[in-house]
């Protein structure tokens, strides 16, 4: 093979495997913690700089608020499909389409009330630094978003 | 300035290239030569930009430093490269596992309800 044949050839295939080195290196990371039980509060550990013991404490709140979450989720549903049946059968707002309203947005209330709760015990764990910028951040997605101009959960 | 009667120059010229004689050898390999000059003079052939620029390159690559800075370039721009693509793949996962978790504690965020 002729030698501007062997170097051209030679500096793709540096190129390639400084790409494909750097890559890997970059993102190895990255896979290892989408790939892992819950990358979710991998995520939130990466991110907060937590430590073992704070993570570890986080996840055990975040499993309790779940398991609250669910029921709260379930006892909405039952209430919306309460309210879908109320609504099926008639074209004004009788007393129990006002009471499961009503019902409704106090459940709502007190999903919101929960999860604001749950914010802060999480911020409390976390160092103060990155507890306030936990709250910053999680109060802006959630309850300060702009899809939040209703009530959500 | 014409001669006056083109006919009668022309044949004086016939008769004194007639009568020249050349005494001095030719030298060696004389016509091939020739025949090679001839060769160069006439219009080459139009080459293709591709094949041109593998020549080009060819020629380059025959100087060490060239070759070397090709390749060091060449590594360079697969680093630089590598490094931006891992920034996105990172920026692009953290989006999606910071709205994953959102998601997870507020599940009707984006659902109307």
């Amino acid at each position: 093979m002729k030698r501007p044949t062997l170097i051209l050839i030679a500096g793709l295939v540096a190129a390639v495997a400084a790409y494909c080195g750097i890559y890997h290196a970059g993102t190895a990371n990255c896979c290892r913690m989408e790939q892992g039980h819950a990358p979710e509060l991998a995520w939130l550990k990466q991110e907060f700089h937590l430590s073992a013991a704070e993570f570890t404490r986080i996840s055990q709140m975040h499993e309790q608020y779940l398991a609250g979450c669910a029921e709260r989720c379930h006892r909405i549903d039952l209430k919306n499909q309460a309210l879908a049946q109320l609504l099926t059968v008639t074209n004004a707002i009788t007393p129990e389409i006002e009471k499961a309203l009503t019902e409704s947005a106090l459940l709502r209330a007190e999903c919101q009330k929960k999860m604001l709760q749950h914010f802060y015990d999480v911020s409390r764990t976390m160092p103060p630094e990155q507890g306030q910028r936990y709250l910053a951040w999680v109060q802006s997605k959630t309850v300060l978003s702009d899809s939040h101009s209703q009530m959500h959960h | 300035m014409k001669p006056e009667n083109p006919t009668q120059s022309d044949a004086a010229l016939r008769q004194v290239l007639h009568q020249w004689k050349v005494d001095i050898n030719l030298p060696p390999r004389f016509q091939e030569q020739i025949w090679r000059r001839i060769e160069r003079s006439e219009p080459q052939p139009q080459v293709p930009g591709w094949l041109l620029l593998i020549h080009r390159f060819a020629t380059a690559m025959a100087h060490p430093s060239l070759a070397v800075s090709y390749v060091t370039i060449l590594t360079v721009a697969g680093l630089l490269a590598g490094y931006w693509q891992a920034r996105v793949t990172r920026a692009h996962l953290d989006e999606t596992l910071s709205s994953r978790y959102v998601q997870m504690l507020d599940p009707y965020q984006d659902s109307p309800h």
